[in-house]
């Protein structure tokens, strides 16, 4: 392997230079906790609820204890000798270690077998019997409401978000969260609009299937533990932890190597609440790895359902704007509440409108628990509005490109939250758009039985606020450089994005940098590895910390008389009389941020916005309602490209997940809530076989001045527009608009007989 | 009830004590510590956990570990350089979380050895059964032609 | 998985006799198998590979004999196949993926009578007969016949040793199936037609199993069950559009 020299001049930003963990990955040898073993390790397999929702009345373990090889099987029971209170949860403590009385949806924990053979461990799952007095269930959103099946007697709103307080001890409601922002006078706007328009829009169920299904580690000794986790939130992981066990931070240790895949699956508290809990109990060290078709048991993305109503004036501008959306979020609350409020203020759209009101609702229902995946509520905000907007462009005769250029929200203007819009480049993402897609080109959509359409949409989001990060960079006696910090490269390339950044301030090749993984013991705070923050808050930090080297360097040269362009490794012969010592750089980013008020407004909601748009050209086989992708165009605004290959992909593989969100996947139910498709046999995710014909990603030029070197995040942006851009194509192909998602061939069949 | 097993591994004669039960990514992760194979979807589906098991691609996780008996497997482990294959994946940046890399570099190699110059119809339809969730389909076309680019330099 | 035992026998009548014994299995490519163990839904005490049985051999000369343990991939791979069948390449280049077609076998692809899979129809299209050896001795019956329904054969005991089809000549054939999610996913319908004297049409997937039609009329009395991919009423649509297309295909065939 080339050594890079570690000084250089070529700037390290804007580079695309080849992930650095290259080589483990194409050689197999890259390490993630699904390869992790280690000796005298027990197996957990876990066995699950039945029912939808029910009473727990009696539950069997004798006969999977007498299996042989068999090492103990645990319930509730042994969980709260170890921790009284094992419930856990971001912004609820809702969720318990292992069911405890009640079991609220089909494949919820209800014991674990464990085994120093996994085989046996399984084996044994099936020996464990349980008898549940069902109770009535609920699966729908908007039924959940004002259903009599209530999820939750009370509720158990979290300390982690201060404006969740008045929710504790509320009593009989499936509404866990209610966001509500107010505007403006909407009712009095739409009396006195031209037109008002009014639709509904829902979206299905899905899973992330991270390719590393969810695993984690536990070893413990009498006073402290190591979680070894595929997680996004390691600090949040021991913060959860050390609560849990009513131990100091400094007593839980969590490591994560690399993550084979994310996508938000992998956040706050999945198994570690768990193996921990196993590992105190059997002072053995404790694995347990999910399925494939486990995980879909485990977290999964919110369904929703979006009434949208708006009032348009005579030259085309929306003047009103009403959005009312239910998230459906299974029956434990996750990040829900965050998906309900923080995307919620998005609902009306890009779009400069002065009045506006949004209800959004979080529900508990009787299905697997919903979280953040990928887009974190956006894409089903825009697949409402931007269909919306299109009925509305069509109705009114006007273009749909034009329509949203009309009303697109500009620099400076007050988004709906009355934070004023900055360095969001709306306006240059859809002009790119409409560029490459030549819209202006009128396009031929044939006569026979397949006809040809196309559609465009656009999106944006708010990244998630407050939220901070820390960083580390050392400079060893030889000049070499270790940069530390909790973000979890998952794929996005964070590991090398922060050693460009660091390389950057250090004029250093990034190549030479090390980046330290996930080690709470040694890398400093992190919010979390989510909503595309990382590299403009860890950036920041790390940008922050690198400074702090060089100065503390720079200082160092002075103190030892030394000349300005005196190179590192003479510093430190001067200073400790050899090759030893190093300096350490911090530091720390959090944004400014208001609180939204009674009203959810606030001037300062979020650091960065991002803007992500799709163009769509496909064909329509009239016959059977098949759809076929000519051409997808993905254009976004993600700042100042600090890997602009890296970026590339990201912008690449949003959309193509996000075309198996709109086009195959659906975790489809039964009456009794059991989940039909649970594995890749029956829950199809996309292959190279659909991809479309064409595909065009770019990034426009801008800058986030507030970002490091002037970027922020790109790893959501890809999945904004790509649903309603291919629901406005159908209906520019054939006529037929569908309103939710997927969109599978026999539902424009349908419309199409 | 476990049993000697005899073969080749990666060039080298091994054994292993194996269950009748026991799928070959298994073995080679509990007797062999080789972590490049992986069980992700359990079904074959995926192609994470391919191998090479007498010069043709399987399924490793659903491959009896008792059925290698005299079998030459080959991993990704194997080979002490960085092939054509594996330098045109990095060039091209043809993996984000690098799970299922493995996997389409071992069917890589065995594509481009039946069709030296596949055009992006035959490269799709090859790989058609290995998934990437990060989905850098697109990168991975690229990456084949490259390597196939590089072989026929060679 | 539950723990087996595996046998391997080196002829075809200890196998039968292995056969015999409850709830034994054959294990032939293992994809089928492996699958249904994993997932609890068969827990046989004892699986029988029949890999050592020397059934692998595919001979031509007139008809297509191919042994029953003949992989996917060396019948895709054969250039007699590819001359004188070419509708078994184009077919099979579309069936699962490469890996499986590398272990999965012919026979293995016929006994396991799943109706979502391509090659029953094909063959009994083409007019294939399979020779089958039990303990009461041999018989030789056509594909179509192996049938009973849904994951049903009507195997007495009984392994399937060859397959064994009439030379196509220059009859149009053709296998068109069609998925309604991604790509690579089983068939929401299956359609298989060879063009000759007697035309033979026979519709899969839908169906319980491979089901000859005389032609579109026959469709409306077909019995199909909605499922996840596809309600019956736009499942029988599709068997009248893919039949439509099945034949065009078949007439534009080249050999």
């Amino acid at each position: 392997m080339k050594r890079a020299t570690q000084s250089t001049e070529t700037p390290q930003v804007g580079r695309s230079v080849p992930r650095l963990e290259s080589w483990l990955k194409v050689s197999g040898r890259a390490e993630y906790v699904h390869n992790l073993r280690l000796p005298g390790m027990l197996y957990g397999k876990i066995f699950r609820s039945s029912v939808a929702h029910g009473r727990i009345k009696r539950l069997d373990v004798a006969a999977a204890q007498a299996l042989a090889g068999v090492y103990r099987v645990v319930t509730s029971k042994e969980v709260r000798e170890v921790i009284p209170d094992p419930y856990y949860g971001p912004a609820f403590h809702d969720q318990p270690i292992l069911a405890i009385d009640k079991v609220r949806y089909v494949g919820e924990p209800v014991a674990v077998v464990l085994a120093s053979d996994p085989h046996v461990a399984e084996e044994a799952v099936h020996l464990i019997t349980a008898e549940y007095e069902e109770l009535p269930a609920v699966y729908d959103e908007v039924e959940a409401v004002t259903s009599k099946a209530i999820v939750h007697e009370v509720l158990r709103p979290a300390g982690t978000f201060p404006d969740l307080k008045h929710l504790k001890d509320r009593k009989n409601t499936n509404v866990a969260l209610e966001f509500r922002l107010r505007r403006g006078n909407p009712e009095k706007a739409f009396q006195d609009a031209h037109r008002v328009f009014e639709h509904r829009f829902s979206t299905q169920q899905v899973m992330h299937t991270p390719l590393e299904p969810l695993v984690s580690v536990a070893e413990s000794t009498e006073s402290s533990l190591t979680i070894h986790t595929a997680s996004q939130s390691p600090s949040f992981v021991r913060i959860e932890i050390a609560r849990l066990l009513g131990w100091p931070e400094n007593k839980v240790r969590v490591r994560v190597p690399f993550l084979g895949g994310g996508f938000g699956a992998k956040l706050y508290i999945k198994l570690e609440a768990l193996v921990s809990v196993l590992s105190l109990i059997t002072k053995k060290p404790v694995k347990i790895s999910l399925t494939m078709e486990e995980q879909f048991f485990t977290i999964t993305k919110h369904a929703s359902t979006f009434r949208i109503k708006s009032g348009v004036s005579k030259d085309g501008k929306i003047t009103a704007r009403e959005c009312e959306v239910w998230w459906n979020g299974g029956a434990y609350a996750d990040i829900g509440p965050r998906v309900t409020q923080k995307s919620g203020f998005t609902a009306p759209g890009p779009y400069d409108i002065e009045h506006v009101a949004v209800d959004s609702y979080a529900l508990y229902t009787n299905l697997p628990p919903a979280g953040a995946l990928r887009g974190f509520g956006i894409p089903q905000l825009v697949w409402a509005y931007e269909g919306h907007t299109d009925l509305m462009a069509r109705e009114l005769g006007i273009d749909p490109i034009e329509f949203r250029r009309r009303n697109l929200l500009r620099e400076g203007r007050p988004q709906a939250t009355g934070t004023v819009m900055k360095d969001a480049a709306l306006e240059k993402v859809l002009e790119r758009l409409e560029t490459l897609m030549d819209w202006r080109t009128p396009l031929n959509r044939g006569t026979g039985t397949v006809k040809k359409g196309r559609g465009i949409a656009i999106g944006f989001k708010a990244c998630v606020s407050p939220t901070t990060s820390l960083a580390a960079v050392n400079v060893n006696a030889d000049g070499s450089c270790i940069v530390y910090c909790s973000t979890a490269d998952m794929g996005q390339g964070s590991d090398t994005a922060m050693a460009q950044i660091a390389g950057e301030v250090l004029h250093m090749a990034a190549e030479a940098i090390t980046v330290v993984h996930s080690d709470t013991d040694v890398t400093p705070y992190d919010m979390a590895t989510l909503g595309s923050r990382s590299l403009f808050h860890m950036g920041n930090a790390v940008k922050l910390a690198a400074e702090d080297a060089l100065n503390k360097l720079n200082v160092l040269r002075k103190e030892l008389g030394l000349p300005a362009d005196c190179p590192i490794p003479d510093i430190f012969k001067k200073k400790y009389g050899m090759q030893a010592g190093n300096v350490s750089g911090t530091g720390s980013y959090i944004p400014s941020y208001k609180s939204p008020d009674a009203n959810g407004l606030t001037d300062n909601a979020t650091p960065f916005w991002m803007v992500g748009a799709s163009g769509v050209e496909l064909e329509v086989d009239t016959e059977t309602g098949k759809v076929g992708l000519t051409r997808l165009v993905n254009v976004a605004d993600v700042g100042t490209p600090i890997n602009p290959k890296i970026v590339e992909t990201q912008i690449s593989g949003a959309a193509i997940m996000q075309l198996g969100f709109t086009l195959h996947e659906k975790m489809v139910f039964d009456s009794q809530g059991q989940l039909r498709n649970a594995s890749f046999a029956e829950y199809k995710i996309p292959g190279m076989l659909d991809l479309p014909a064409s595909m065009v990603n770019e990034a426009v030029v801008a800058e986030q001045k507030s970002g490091p070197f002037g970027g922020k995040g790109v790893g959501e942006s890809g999945t904004f527009g790509v649903s309603p851009a291919i629901a406005n194509a159908i209906h520019d192909a054939v006529g037929v608009r569908l309103t939710s998602l997927p969109l599978n061939p026999e539902s424009i069949w349908e419309k199409l007989k | 009830m476990r049993r000697e097993v005899q073969f080749q591994l990666n060039g080298r004669d091994v054994s292993a004590q194996v269950a009748p039960h026991e799928s070959l990514v298994e073995v080679l992760r509990e007797s062999f510590g080789l972590y490049g194979a992986r069980e992700s979807c359990g079904q074959g589906m995926c192609g994470c956990c391919t191998l090479v098991v007498n010069g043709t691609a399987v399924s490793g996780c659903l491959y009896l570990a008792t059925l290698a008996e005299g079998a030459r497997v080959d991993t990704i482990e194997g080979g002490t350089e960085l092939d054509a294959v594996q330098q045109a994946f990095i060039e091209s940046g043809a993996f984000q979380c690098g799970f299922c890399t493995p996997g389409f570099i071992l069917m890589t190699r065995q594509l481009l050895d039946e069709q030296p110059d596949p055009d992006d119809e035959a490269i799709k339809h090859y790989l058609s059964g290995n998934l990437c969730r990060c989905a850098a389909y697109p990168e991975i076309i690229e990456a084949v032609k490259l390597a196939a680019r590089k072989r026929r330099k060679a | 998985m539950s723990p087996f035992e595996l046998a391997a026998p080196s002829s075809i009548a200890e196998a039968i006799a292995l056969l015999e014994e409850e709830g034994a299995r054959p294990l032939s490519g293992g994809t089928a198998l492996m699958l249904m163990m994993k997932a609890g839904v068969l827990r046989p005490p004892r699986l029988v590979s029949l890999r050592n049985l020397g059934l692998g051999k595919i001979e031509t000369g007139g008809s297509l004999r191919i042994g029953a343990m003949t992989t996917l991939s060396a019948l895709e791979r054969s250039p007699e196949v590819r001359n004188g069948w070419p509708v078994i390449v184009r077919t099979l280049r579309r069936l699962s993926n490469v890996r499986v077609r590398n272990v999965a076998t012919v026979g293995g692809a016929l006994a396991h009578a799943d109706p979502h899979m391509d090659l029953p129809p094909l063959l009994s299209a083409l007019g294939a007969r399979v020779k089958l050896v039990g303990k009461g001795g041999e018989r030789t019956i056509p594909v179509e016949a192996l049938y009973a329904g849904y994951l049903e054969t009507t195997l007495r005991n009984e392994l399937i040793t060859h397959v064994e089809i009439p030379p196509l000549g220059k009859r149009g054939a053709a296998y068109l199936k069609c998925t309604t999610r991604s790509a690579d996913d089983w068939p929401a319908v299956g359609v298989a037609v060879v063009l000759g004297d007697d035309t033979r049409i026979f519709v899969s997937a839908a169906t319980d199993r491979p089901t000859r039609i005389a032609g579109e009329a026959a469709i409306a009395g077909l019995k199909i069950e909605g499922d996840l991919h596809g309600s019956a009423e736009y499942k029988k649509h599709l068997v009248r559009v893919y039949l439509r297309r099945a034949i065009d295909e078949a007439r534009n065939a080249v050999h």
